[in-house]
């Protein structure tokens, strides 16, 4: 049987690039040189998009003070992803590019028309990651005390999600008729207010920019509680996914198209992929080797634990690292918390800080040769039936290194197997994710 | 005391089909038309500071293997390779402080042709042109240029006198200042600032002036690589940077001290041509596995004897498919490299053919740099410590992306953090980046 192709992301985010290994050099990545060298690398290697990630505080919960978040860069410094993406774009011809934006923070008008603006800059090629936001410490940076409780965030996002729709469906596709003989740019009576009332938010209408190439851009979302699988069911074109193990991953994805097709939509109009954190060497043990080295090194466990109490909001600093976890629970990333902690394993919490990134149980094994992962990852997505992978590494710190190996090592292994394409063949990003 | 500056550089060589089948080298044998890994390659080292990329050219497939081409067409050894100046205008393109060093055999091109595109070169890279002067040295590639063989070493250092005469006086051809462009006359060229040169020598004949206008530099930068004592003094008369291939310390630093005596004797200051000596590091995250694979590539070379020595043949113009491996290498002569079978013959002593190319093909080129990008960023302080100047050219057998940032990103900056190298240009064009220091 021959293999058929699966899709291939990278996640990453506007952030410090590896600054501080022997091969890492970066650490000041702010003219956006090193991600737009990311993205053309991204796209001589076909993936289908480039997601930044965003977040828009300086956190401070591990140990109740910054010292953790500025002394590894965790989460911050990281810059405004927009004009990166305006960058990446004009860098590149076929990659999609997805940036994320925060309904706690952009006025659903100003999003739609961002949005719409870098769709047309990239000529179709832009998505959005939609997120909620999951810290206090953001909400307060925009005038709130704290966060919603996260079901109402969901009903927010709803609406949100509702009103951004209305407003790029507010031009109709043939609005634009630059008739030169009547002397009409664009006919007003195709071009619709929305009047939008909605419980959170209002909004008149219509976009004062064009309709973008893909109508809409393209949705990404993350959601891992039931709430947020339904929300990204109804609403996402490629979901942005973290499940545990083969069953696990096959679990979610069923429960997603299941969600999907009661919503009325075609379950294969949504991308599930699943972030991993391959490790390739030229031999099976030089890749273990450089893992363990990787995982066990007391900075590596002291900035797993302070990245996992920013998303969660709690201070991990507090609990004996020789010791279990207590149980816990969030009004952050409940998901997260939940795949960190492997409740009833036993496990202490230095391995599972260790785990946090790659480790066996949290994730499917890919260390290896570019070969023996390429071989691990098209079993396991037969397994699971779909759809890719979302490649990233800890704490998303990059090296022109490891970008090298993913695209000049394990993407080639990929395409040797026939399990990722070899050229793109449509122009949007909407339809490169639904080309297979 | 603060440590002095050496420069750094890149020598390209082999196939455009760069290490096909190694590790992290993509689908090169699919995409190399378009050399992108090169243009790549140019904004790395630019990135990094480095004075210039040199690409080095044959212009033929090599067949010193059993008199056959199979060796070298199986393998890809220096085949496929496209024609370096339209290489080298993508690489100006991509880049914007880089010096462009093409490769142009003097037997190949006619002397007017060689001017013209290498001030054309300067002219679109905004005076980043340069010129790697060879006289070649296989009589198979001047077969593909209607010659029966090469002349013999010496005549063609007589001839390369007049080729390098003819194009510095095309470069001379034109005055500063002769695009005056006036809108007051209406005159755009002064004719009397624009001469023809008129040259007949014993060679070469070129009436001149150059068609295609002053270049930025006035002469774009000269690099040689002459080993001979011939190529020697050739170089310490013309050349702005001299490709140094000799192994060892003390050989790295009398080759430095005769281009040094050697351009005294011309009459020019030794300090303005810069030797760089060939290296190819080997570099890890910890010093173990690096030196593991340093090993690795012994115990590879050792399988691979016949490609080894085929490709010894392909720059020495000898055929060694039938030589006895167990036998002492003894006297040869080339018409070829002269230089490259010297260094041979002198590392091989008394001992046999399989020792000689073992040893000559595992060892560092011009020293072993083996280490943590930080170590191997101090033994080359030494080294350069130790010889006097004036820097290095990197070159890889297997050239990936990922071999690319090991030097761009790894070991650069362990050489800027100790001072030793630029962190930024000082200057725009290519030799006076050659001349800051």
């Amino acid at each position: 049987m021959t293999a058929k192709p699966f899709h291939l992301s990278w996640f990453m985010n506007f952030s410090p690039d590896e600054w501080d290994t022997p091969f890492g050099n970066g650490g000041s990545p702010w003219d956006g040189q090193f991600y737009v060298d990311m993205a053309k690398a991204l796209e001589r290697a076909c993936f289908d998009y480039i997601m930044l990630e965003d977040t828009l505080m300086v956190s401070d919960i591990y140990g109740g003070d910054a010292k953790a978040t500025m002394k590894h860069a965790l989460q911050a410094p990281k810059h405004d992803p927009m004009p990166l993406a305006a960058l990446i774009s004009a860098g590149t011809r076929n990659l999609g590019v997805v940036a994320t934006m925060s309904t706690l923070a952009y006025p659903p008008f100003l999003l739609a028309r961002l949005s719409a603006t870098l769709d047309h800059l990239s000529g179709g090629r832009f998505g959005w990651n939609i997120v909620t936001s999951g810290e206090d410490s953001a909400a307060q940076n925009f005038g709130m005390d704290k966060l919603p409780p996260r079901e109402q965030r969901y009903e927010m996002a709803d609406e949100y999600v509702d009103l951004v729709c209305k407003l790029f469906d507010s031009w109709e596709p043939d609005a634009v008729v630059k008739d030169r003989e009547t002397g009409v740019y664009a006919d007003h009576t195709k071009i619709h207010p929305i009047h939008f009332d909605g419980k959170y938010f209002k909004c008149r209408g219509p976009l004062n920019t064009v309709r973008s190439p893909q109508g809409r851009p393209v949705f990404v979302q993350a959601g891992g509680s039931p709430r947020g699988r339904e929300f990204a069911a109804r609403n996402a074109d490629s979901i942005i996914a973290t499940a545990n193990g083969v069953a696990g991953m096959k679990a979610y994805r069923d429960d997603v198209r299941r969600r999907a097709a009661a919503a009325g939509r075609n379950p294969d109009d949504i991308k599930v992929l699943f972030l991993i954190y391959p490790i390739v060497a030229e031999t099976e043990a030089e890749a273990y080797d450089k893992h363990h080295r990787m995982v066990s090194s007391p900075r590596f466990i002291e900035r797993a634990l302070a990245s996992i109490s920013t998303v969660t909001d709690i201070d991990f600093s507090q609990f004996d690292l020789d010791a279990e976890l207590p149980k816990l629970t969030t009004n952050g990333e409940q998901g997260s918390l939940d795949k960190f902690a492997q409740w009833g394993s036993g496990k202490t919490l230095r391995q599972l800080a260790s785990e946090r990134f790659g480790g066996v149980p949290a994730e499917i094994e890919l260390i290896g040769t570019p070969d023996s992962v390429a071989a691990r990852m098209g079993e396991v997505i037969e397994e699971v039936g779909g759809d890719g992978f979302l490649i990233s590494c800890p704490f998303q710190r990059v090296s022109r290194r490891f970008i090298a190996e993913i695209t000049e090592g394990l993407v080639p292994a990929l395409q040797r197997r026939g399990l990722m394409r070899t050229a793109y063949t449509k122009t949007t990003l909407r339809d490169t994710l639904r080309e297979f | 005391m603060a440590a002095e500056h050496f420069h750094l550089a890149w020598f390209l060589q082999g196939s455009s089909i760069q290490a096909w089948g190694e590790p992290w080298t993509g689908n090169i044998s699919e995409e190399w038309g378009t050399a992108d890994l090169f243009l790549d390659l140019a904004r790395n080292i630019e990135r990094a500071g480095f004075d210039y990329l040199l690409l080095e050219d044959s212009v033929y497939i090599g067949q010193n293997w059993q008199n056959s081409r199979d060796i070298f067409l199986e393998n890809g050894m220096s085949v496929p390779r496209q024609e370096p100046s339209i290489i080298a205008a993508l690489i100006a393109a991509a880049t914007t402080r880089l010096g462009v060093v093409p490769t142009l055999s003097t037997f190949a091109y006619a002397p007017y042709l060689v001017a013209r595109i290498v001030s054309t070169l300067d002219q679109v890279s905004s005076g980043r042109g340069g010129w790697n002067m060879v006289t070649g040295s296989s009589d198979l590639s001047a077969q593909n240029f209607g010659f029966d063989g090469l002349p013999e070493h010496d005549t063609r250092y007589d001839m390369a006198e007049e080729f390098i005469a003819v194009v510095t006086n095309l470069w001379n051809s034109w005055e500063p200042g002769a695009i005056v462009a006036n809108r007051e006359s209406g005159v755009l060229i002064d004719p009397t600032k624009v001469h023809t040169i008129d040259y007949a020598g014993k060679y070469y004949k070129s009436r001149g002036p150059l068609n295609s206008g002053p270049s930025p530099q006035g002469r774009p930068v000269i690099a040689q690589a002459g080993g001979s004592a011939r190529g020697k003094m050739f170089a310490a008369q013309y050349a702005d940077t001299i490709v140094a291939h000799v192994k060892g310390v003390d050989m790295m630093k009398a080759y430095r001290a005769d281009v040094v005596a050697n351009m005294l004797q011309c009459g020019r200051d030794p300090n303005d041509c810069k030797t760089l000596f060939l290296i190819n590091p080997v570099l890890s995250d910890n010093a173990e596995d690096a030196k593991h694979r340093a090993k690795q590539r012994a115990v590879q070379a050792g399988k691979n004897l016949d490609i080894r020595l085929a490709q010894m043949g392909w720059s020495t113009n000898i055929d060694f498919s039938g030589f006895d491996l167990d036998a002492p290498v003894g006297e040869l002569t080339t018409n070829g490299h002269q230089h490259s079978l010297a260094q041979f013959l002198r590392k091989a002593g008394k001992g046999t053919l399989r020792e000689a190319i073992t040893d000559y093909t595992t060892q560092g080129l011009s020293v072993d740099l083996v280490g943590t990008p930080d170590q191997v960023a101090g033994q080359m302080a030494e080294v350069m410590q130790e010889v006097g100047g004036d820097g290095f050219l990197f070159t890889q057998g297997a050239m990936s992306r990922r071999s690319i940032a090991e030097i761009t990103d790894g070991l650069v900056p362990a050489l800027q953090q100790r001072g030793l190298v630029r962190k930024a240009y000082g200057h725009k064009q290519f030799r006076d980046n050659l001349l800051e220091f």
